[in-house]
């Protein structure tokens, strides 16, 4: 495609540098008449014809149906809640703020929106597909290639609108189901004493009214699941890493991170920020 | 001055009466490729919208489509002949004179004629190649 578009830009422009410096006297009739309309007529319908058969040929592959995995994902201000739905399973496997596929297979991605209008959109992998609150549209991909791709929201949600994005994660199937295993499992319980701490400070602090980490008694929807965002390759929807400092960094300094953020900016002693960025960055 | 004017005017309105259904003939191309794409367009999106028989839509569309390319082709071919070059082998329309004009309104007409037919095929395609509203 692009190979394609530098031959036709070299055309053109070497044809307008032939005819407007080194040839500039004038033209026999027919040589001319050759040019525009084999030039100005044929080639561009060739090229033009040529160009919409193979789109129009590729343009139903996002509507296709999957292979059976299902993926749900609900556009919230401004972050992504995701459900995995297995051919056949009876509940979702909950997670947020990343996509992980399956290489070689059509996945169906079903998409839907609390609030206001959101879009879906992976460049590497496909077109974008509008995500509406109360109702449900779809785009299936097929990946081809295994590897981390950036996906962002397309239609403009709000203040932050330009922070929601997310990683792509393209696994191989094996690696994907075991993938989906452990992010189906219950939290792993913490390890070290800071992230004890941290834990405790989470559950009195009330992150727990707005976060779910499965297996502990904090069960709030109303942001983004927890259970496993050590494992994340990203914090906060695509704006910073899931590392101890950017974890610290997110609690105490939300609102200048993303503006108008539905998370409270929590004013804690640094000792605190820390055990608390423990505990979760241990949530693999 | 009035005197040299008046037959003048009489002559252009002569010749504008003349060369009314060339004026028109200019326009009917555009006018089907048109009516056409608007049939192609609001059609496909009521039916895919409203759950009717797409491949009975789709059939009637193409037999429309196929119309549509022999009225440009006809309209194509009188243009063609109305314009003088076949004759004079001179691509460049002459001008100053009534007869001149004609030619010219041939000429013009004829090219409309072919984008327009280029225009029928690209909104005909995705009949032929999709065909169905998925
Ligand atoms: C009022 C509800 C609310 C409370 C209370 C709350 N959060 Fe949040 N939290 C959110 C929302 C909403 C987001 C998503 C923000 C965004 O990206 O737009 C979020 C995002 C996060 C993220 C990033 C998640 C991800 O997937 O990248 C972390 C980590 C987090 N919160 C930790 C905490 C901690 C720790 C506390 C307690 C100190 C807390 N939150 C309290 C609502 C809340
Ligand atoms: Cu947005």
């Amino acid at each position: 495609m692009l190979g394609g578009a530098v031959v036709l830009w070299l055309l053109v422009n070497g044809a307008f540098y032939y005819l407007s410096r080194v040839r500039t006297g004038e033209f026999d009739q027919r040589y001319a008449r050759h040019i525009l309309i084999g030039g100005g007529i044929v080639l561009p319908v060739v090229v033009l014809t040529a160009l919409l058969v193979w789109g129009l040929s590729i343009l139903p592959d996002p509507r296709r149906p999957g292979d059976g995995l299902v993926v749900r994902v609900t556009g919230e201000q401004w972050w992504w809640r995701v459900e995995y739905w297995p051919e056949g399973a009876d509940a979702p496997v909950l997670t947020a703020n990343e996509i992980r596929l399956p290489v070689g297979q059509r996945t169906e991605i079903h998409l839907t929106s609390d609030k206001v209008i959101h879009s879906f959109w992976i460049p590497a992998l496909g077109g974008k597909m509008d995500m509406f609150p109360g109702r449900e549209t779809m785009i299936s991909l097929l990946p081809e290639k295994s590897g981390t791709y950036r996906g962002q929201c397309a239609e403009f949600c709000g203040a932050s609108h330009a922070w929601m994005a997310f990683a792509a994660v393209v696994m191989e199937p094996a690696d994907f189901d075991r993938w989906l295993a452990s992010e189906a499992a219950d939290a792993v319980p913490p390890s070290t004493d800071a992230a004890a701490r941290g834990e405790r400070l989470f559950r009195s602090e009330g992150c727990g009214a707005c976060h779910a980490v499965r297996g502990t008694e904090n069960i709030g929807q109303v942001g983004p699941d927890l259970t496993h965002v050590g494992s994340r390759q990203t914090l906060g929807a695509g704006r910073l890493k899931v590392t101890i400092d950017d974890l610290s960094t997110w609690i105490s300094h939300t609102d200048v991170l993303k503006p108008e953020v539905k998370m409270p900016t929590y004013d804690l002693e640094l000792d605190q920020l820390s055990d608390l960025a423990a505990y979760l960055e241990g949530l693999k | 001055m009035t005197e040299e004017h008046q037959p003048r005017r009489d002559e252009d309105q002569k010749e504008f009466a003349e060369e009314q259904a060339s004026l028109f003939k200019i326009t009917l191309a555009p006018l089907i490729w048109a009516a056409h794409f608007a049939a192609c367009y609001g059609l496909v999106a009521v039916t895919c919208a409203k759950g009717w028989d797409i491949d009975a839509v789709r059939f009637g569309l193409l037999v429309a489509s196929g119309a549509a390319l022999c009225g440009i082709g006809w309209v194509g071919l009188t243009a063609w002949r109305q314009w003088n070059v076949a004759q004079t082998g001179d691509f460049v329309n002459r001008g100053g004179r009534a007869e001149d004009r004609h030619h010219f309104l041939g000429h013009a007409a004829f090219l409309l004629s072919i984008i327009s037919l280029i225009g029928v095929v690209f909104v005909s395609l995705p009949l032929v190649l999709i065909g169905g509203c998925q």
